[in-house]
């Protein structure tokens, strides 16, 4: 599902109150019946991986340690094996013996989505997670989020780069965000489009 | 936990540091009869010298500097930041503070060298200190940012010392001189008692930190991914602010406020290539820590020179040539 709206409409806050991070207002969250925000900190992160736009900075692990201590997060053995593989499918292999603190912000960003990938067999939130990054960049990540999706994990994106979106083509729902007075959130049909999207978000629906 | 090489180096460096220390003082003793004053044999004062003041004096410095280290770890962790270090809880200022009523508000400030008792000076530090992190725990909740809590202690801090100033102002000069001798740092203040109360306190931190090295490691990645990584905030935050608040108000009650040690040493572990997982950095920081303060001690005892003074002397240069020489580690510590 993609999420998307103008700034300062709300997705961050939707997709932090998703992953537990927020308390809702009124109403409540649940996955699987169970509701997010009362759950165990250990609990969510098995049921769900979360990855913020701001990629980590000032961290000396390396690549290596952060998808060991995602697969522990997920509740998954700690091999060997599960470590290369989950590296191997997120094309950040290259990189395994490298401090985050040394990679570029787009390197680092991906490290977290392929850290998201092996924390999260389900479900995966992602708030804008191309914000800082470059053509090239935004790419791999659309990549690797189609690559999710045939894997049948469920990914709820939050974006404004609808370009992005469009070229990937995989966006199965979507949700429009807009302020209280021009009629709040939208959750339309199935068979919408980025276009239609687009054009609601400039105001000319 | 995997071995480290730099563990077998660290502990040959502090077993010379420990010898190199137990045989020489301002005692003009030979080595024969240190040796037999260890052994049981001997004289009386060779007996004294060496068991009730060199060696709790060496046991001191080890304990203080390991504890030390780990909390200025955990606080940089903790905050994200390289220029954190115990002193930003306040905690020690707290029991400075708490020091400074007790030696310039009245009673004296008899020497307590070799006894560790709890003396109405130590009494004040821990009240002092305890006061602080008492401090800190109450507004924890309410503040959003672990910045906004870092400034909260570094102003507790700035108050501390305030009042400690006022209080110097109206001290009279015998008071006065003891205070600030006591504020220049010194291992050689601590008995057995002391020693024992440490090392009660520094093993279950250590096993804290060994046991929580997970959750601090994914803490460096952020708060929103350590809390969806499953790190309990509260948990985390509370252990870690309440062991290094422990630790420090300890070091201070007994060996006065000790500059450096918690702040440096973590960097002085990373700039040795000891970076990366708490389970990697946790016993290289506290050896560090333990081997820095019995080679300070032994500077002191050599030159003369007070502790704190040993410390920053060296230390601080020390420093500057690794941020100045490796400016890289630095360069991508931005403030969360």
């Amino acid at each position: 599902m993609v999420v998307v709206g103008r700034n300062g409409t709300g997705k961050s806050t939707l997709l932090k109150t998703l992953a537990g991070l927020l308390p809702p207002k009124s109403g409540s969250v649940n996955l699987g019946g169970a509701s997010v925000e009362a759950m165990r900190p250990r609990q969510r992160a098995r049921r769900l991986a979360f990855v913020s736009s701001t990629p980590p900075r000032g961290t000396a692990l390396t690549v290596r340690d952060v998808m060991e201590l995602a697969l522990e997060a997920g509740g998954h053995p700690v091999e060997a094996i599960r470590v290369d593989q989950a590296m191997q499918s997120g094309g950040v292999d290259q990189w395994a013996q490298m401090a985050l603190d040394t990679l570029s912000d787009g390197m680092a960003q991906r490290v977290m989505l392929a850290r998201a990938a092996a924390q999260s067999d389900s479900l995966i939130l992602l708030d804008e997670p191309t914000a800082f990054l470059d053509v090239v960049g935004r790419q791999e990540v659309m990549a690797d989020v189609g690559q999710w999706r045939e894997a049948g994990k469920t990914v709820v994106l939050a974006t404004h780069d609808l370009d992005a979106v469009h070229e990937s083509g995989w966006a199965d729902r979507w949700m429009v965000m807009r302020p209280p007075s021009e009629g709040g959130a939208f959750l339309p049909e199935e068979a919408f489009t980025s276009d239609a999207a687009k054009a609601l978000l400039m105001g000319k629906d | 936990m995997k071995a480290h090489w730099s563990l077998p180096l660290l502990g040959a460096a502090m077993l010379v540091l420990f010898v190199v220390g137990l045989f020489s003082g301002p005692a003009h003793l030979e080595w024969s009869e240190e040796w037999a004053a260890l052994q049981g044999r001997g004289g009386e004062t060779a007996g004294t010298i060496m068991w009730q003041l060199r060696l709790p004096r060496l046991v001191t410095a080890a304990l203080s500097g390991a504890a030390l280290g780990l909390a200025g770890l955990l606080m940089q962790t903790f905050f994200r930041n390289p220029l954190a270090g115990p002193g930003v809880l306040g905690v020690s200022s707290g029991a400075t503070l708490g020091v400074a009523l007790v030696a310039l508000g009245g009673a004296s400030m008899g020497s307590v060298s070799g006894t560790g008792e709890l003396g109405p000076q130590v009494v004040g530090a821990l009240i002092g200190g305890g006061a602080v992190m008492a401090l800190l725990g109450l507004v924890m909740g309410r503040f959003r940012s672990r910045t906004a809590l870092l400034i909260f202690g570094l102003m507790v801090g700035y108050l501390a010392g305030a009042l400690v100033t006022v209080l110097q102002a109206g001290a009279e000069a015998g008071a006065l001189q003891a205070f600030v001798h006591w504020g220049m740092g010194s291992f050689a203040h601590a008995g057995w008692a002391s020693c024992t109360i440490m090392l009660c306190a520094l093993t279950p931190a250590i096993f804290w930190s060994w046991k929580a090295s997970n959750s601090l490691d994914m803490w460096t990645m952020g708060a929103l991914t350590a809390k969806t990584m499953g790190v309990d905030e509260r948990t985390l935050s509370w252990s870690a602010l309440g062991t290094a608040g422990i630790l420090a108000a300890l070091v201070t009650a007994w060996c006065g406020p000790v500059a450096f040690l918690g702040l440096a040493t973590p960097h002085l572990v990373r700039a040795a290539g000891v970076r990366g997982r708490h389970s990697t950095m946790l016993w290289p920081v506290v050896l560090t820590g333990a081997t820095v303060a019995l080679l300070a001690d032994l500077v002191v005892r050599l030159a003369g020179v007070p502790l704190n003074a040993v410390l920053s002397l060296v230390g601080a240069p020390v420093v500057l040539m690794l941020i100045v020489g490796r400016g890289r580690i630095f360069s991508k510590f931005r403030a969360q």
